[in-house]
């Protein structure tokens, strides 16, 4: 592992310019359009992933002459921003993909030890969930390499996701979540849940009762008192799942999918919505789904082999990765910002008299550092 | 009072949270993040020895309930080597001609700059020394077992900043990285801390170079505190250790100056998992009665299999800032040992000189003093690197 520096004979702030403060110029932009090819083959199975990956040879990703401490560092902001969209408000398929990913950059760095992966204390239960939401659907493969990876030792537990320094903000680094990775939030889902349908239904009843009790024909309210229309829960029921179809095909437009089956399926998915009670159940039920949908429904025991079936069938598209160049150019490139990075200036001495005979000569001396950080200001009191 | 509500947070199960967004956490109890962990992981997880657990077929059916059959499969199709297209032989030194990532294409591009511009560098050999200093215990396992790191230990990583009384003025100040267990005693880590100010030697010395005294300021002055949280932590551990701290106090409370209840404790009745701490929060240490270290705790994490997991080699010193040594400014060749103010022989105010030219330009054959000038011993920083 010594020899390894030896070898590495560039690096040293190579890598600083461009992109945000602390990331690897272009990785972003890579990690996003694997993950974004991912999302278009709407699947979880990490055999696509992989056929992804190896179409991009992605795990070259770390190549190129580069010193051993800068390969140290390259290689934790690496894994950092992959770890981004392993957490919400990524969507379900997206954090598989991350999880995947993670797999990936984890065993394919070239660091010795390997750098860990961040796992802070509050993300805990997100992630936990996220495992037995892997297991509970039966996303085998997916719960597998997380196990794996925690096998591997490949995290270190801490309690933030990252260093703090006090350094002063040089910018709020907004978080900018990619939308299309975001589980597409619905209000209008949560907000028409099957609960409230059947507390409407009930009142409504209750009011067309009462109305017939006052009414002269008792068995039917009077004309008068018909001021709203007898199916209006079951046409408030149909008008909640058009718009989560029109949403979701909106999202879909969005990310130049061109699956035209698509819009069948939806309307089974609104079926789930119907049968699943709590929102939190909607939202798993979407998620089923969402993995599901490429493959033919099959016996649970057999859904293993039901995926092999699916990947091999897209084997046939292998290679061809018709929409990625085109993404690619889409992005606008980074922002490329130079970093002086010289040694500034050695010390300074700055002449002052002395005027009395202390202990103590009178130097001042500045010191820079690559590394600089800033500290608050001492503010001086007496 | 912090204290209180990091408890209370404990007891609520809350992890530490930021207080400022991407700045600094609020206070939590150290002890408390690791007995947190240690609840929500495994044995697998917080494993130190040897042998990773061997992975049977047994264990992956009953974590994910799959069936036996399935096992042999999901090894295979999880495989890394689905991920490797390896049909030819690659250099990672080497990128790819062919290749379609954006980070490749930049990179390649900064290399080749950087190629075109060849600059045999100082700072190669600074780099490989700091890598070294880097990863040079990682791994290490001590000879006796009884010395070894426990399961679940934390780890904490400190920023410790060089006195502020070098740089008044400066934004940007050098530290030092150093790596404490959360088991450990604060005068641990005061111990571990090198400072130059411990080895200034006081006084003005233009007449009798020659009895520049032997004994250092370490010696002389062995208190010191730690701040933390509203609580100063007194170095109490020798006779002549004075609570450097009241001083503070007093002041504190006869100015009225919007500290409450600061208090005062014996450093080494307190572990790092005792204290409340915010995580990339400033705060301080103070030796020699005025040289003042600020500490940052950037990083609490629990201890890792590739860790140093040898007890003895904490602290860990893990980074340092490089201090350029002062060279004699009439040989140009030997580190500084003497500075001088108002001199009238020298072109600077001050000056510094080693040894030789110095008793060469201001002292006859006798030993007498030729000019007007103050002298005062030297220690260089430059030594700590
Ligand atoms: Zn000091
Ligand atoms: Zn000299």
């Amino acid at each position: 592992m010594r020899g390894k520096a030896a070898q590495a004979r560039w690096g040293g702030g190579v890598w600083r310019r461009g992109g945000r403060m602390s990331s690897v110029p272009g990785l972003q932009v890579d990690c996003e359009e694997l993950l974004g090819a991912f999302q278009e083959a709407d699947t979880v199975r990490f055999e696509r992933f992989a056929e992804l990956w190896r179409e991009r040879r992605f795990h070259t990703i770390f190549y190129g002459r580069i010193r051993a401490l800068e390969r140290n560092k390259l290689t934790k902001k690496t894994l950092e921003v992959a770890q981004q969209y392993f957490l919400p408000p990524y969507a379900f398929q997206i954090r598989v993909g991350a999880l995947y990913l993670l797999y990936g950059l984890y065993s394919t760095q070239l660091c010795q030890p390997k750098q860990k992966i961040r796992i802070a204390l509050k993300d805990w239960p997100e992630i936990h969930k996220f495992q037995q939401d892997l297991i509970n659907s039966q996303h085998y493969d997916a719960a597998y390499i997380f196990r794996a990876l925690r096998l591997a030792r490949a995290f270190h537990f801490t309690a933030m996701p990252k260093l703090l320094n006090y350094r002063t903000k040089k910018k709020i680094q907004e978080n900018e979540f990619k939308e299309e990775f975001k589980e597409p939030s619905n209000r209008v889902n949560s907000l028409i849940t099957n609960d409230v349908l059947e507390e409407l239904m009930n009142i409504h009843d209750h009011y067309q009762k009462m109305k017939c009790v006052i009414s002269a024909d008792k068995s039917q309210p009077d004309k008068a008192l018909s001021l709203i229309k007898d199916d209006f829960v079951a046409t408030l029921k149909d008008i909640t799942l058009e718009h989560q179809e029109w949403q979701q095909n909106r999202m879909k437009l969005f990310l130049n999918a061109k699956e035209t089956d698509e819009m069948l399926n939806k309307k089974e998915q609104g079926n789930l919505l119907e049968s699943e009670g709590s929102e939190r159940a909607n939202a798993l039920a979407r998620i089923k789904y969402k993995s599901y949908s490429a493959v033919v429904e099959a016996s649970k025991s057999r859904r293993h082999r039901q995926v092999k079936l699916e990947s091999s069938e897209s084997g046939s598209n292998y290679g061809k990765s018709p929409s990625r160049s085109k993404k690619a150019s889409r992005r606008p490139q980074l922002a490329r910002k130079r970093d002086s990075l010289g040694i500034k200036g050695e010390m300074q001495v700055a002449k002052e008299t002395v005027t009395q005979h202390i202990g103590m000569p009178v130097i001042t001396e500045e010191n820079s550092d690559e590394e600089e950080v800033s500290l608050p200001k001492r503010k001086r009191r007496c | 009072m912090a204290a209180a509500a990091a408890a209370e947070a404990e007891a609520a199960g809350a992890a530490p949270d930021y207080e400022a967004a991407e700045l600094y956490t609020r206070a939590f109890r150290v002890g408390a993040l690791g007995r947190c962990w240690m609840q929500h992981l495994g044995p697998p997880d917080l494993s130190l020895a040897a042998e990773a657990a061997a992975d049977e077929d047994a264990a992956i059916v009953a974590e994910l309930g799959c069936e036996v059959e399935m096992v042999p499969e999901l090894q295979e199709v999880c495989s890394i080597d689905m991920l490797m297209s390896s049909d030819k032989e690659e250099d990672p030194d080497v990128i790819p001609e062919d290749n379609s990532l954006l980070t490749l294409r930049i990179r390649k591009e900064a290399l080749e700059r950087r190629e075109e511009t060849i600059i045999v560098d100082r700072a190669c050999r600074q780099e490989t020394l700091a890598y070294e200093m880097e990863s040079h215990a990682s791994g290490k396992r001590p000879d006796s077992p009884t010395d070894l790191v426990e399961e679940g230990e934390l780890l904490l990583t400190l920023n410790i900043f060089y006195p502020v009384i070098f740089q008044k003025h400066k934004d940007y100040k050098p530290y030092q990285t150093v790596l404490v267990l959360g088991s450990q005693k604060l005068t641990e880590l005061r111990d571990s801390i090198s400072c130059v100010s411990d080895f200034q030697i006081g006084g003005e010395f233009s007449c009798q170079p020659d009895q520049a005294p032997e004994h250092v300021s370490k010696d002389l002055y062995k208190s010191a505190f730690f701040y933390f949280e509203g609580i100063f932590y007194n170095d109490k551990r020798y006779p002549e250790c004075r609570d450097l701290s009241r001083t503070v106090i007093e002041w504190s409370e006869s100015h009225d100056r919007g500290y409450v209840n600061l208090q005062s404790d014996d450093m080494e009745d307190y572990t790092f998992n005792d204290l409340s701490l915010k995580i990339g929060f400033p705060y301080l240490f103070c030796h020699q009665g005025d040289c003042e270290h600020i500490i940052i705790i950037t990083d609490i994490r629990l201890i890792h299999y590739d860790d140093c997991l040898d007890r003895n080699l904490y602290p860990l010193l893990i980074k340092k800032h490089w201090l350029c040594t002062r060279k004699c400014f009439v040989c140009k060749m030997y580190t500084a040992r003497w500075v001088t103010n108002n001199d009238s022989l020298a072109p600077e105010d001050p000056c510094f000189f080693c040894d030789v030219c110095f008793q060469m330009l201001h002292y006859d054959l006798e030993g007498n003093k030729l000019g007007e000038f103050l002298a005062y011993p030297y220690v260089d920083p430059g030594i700590f690197n």
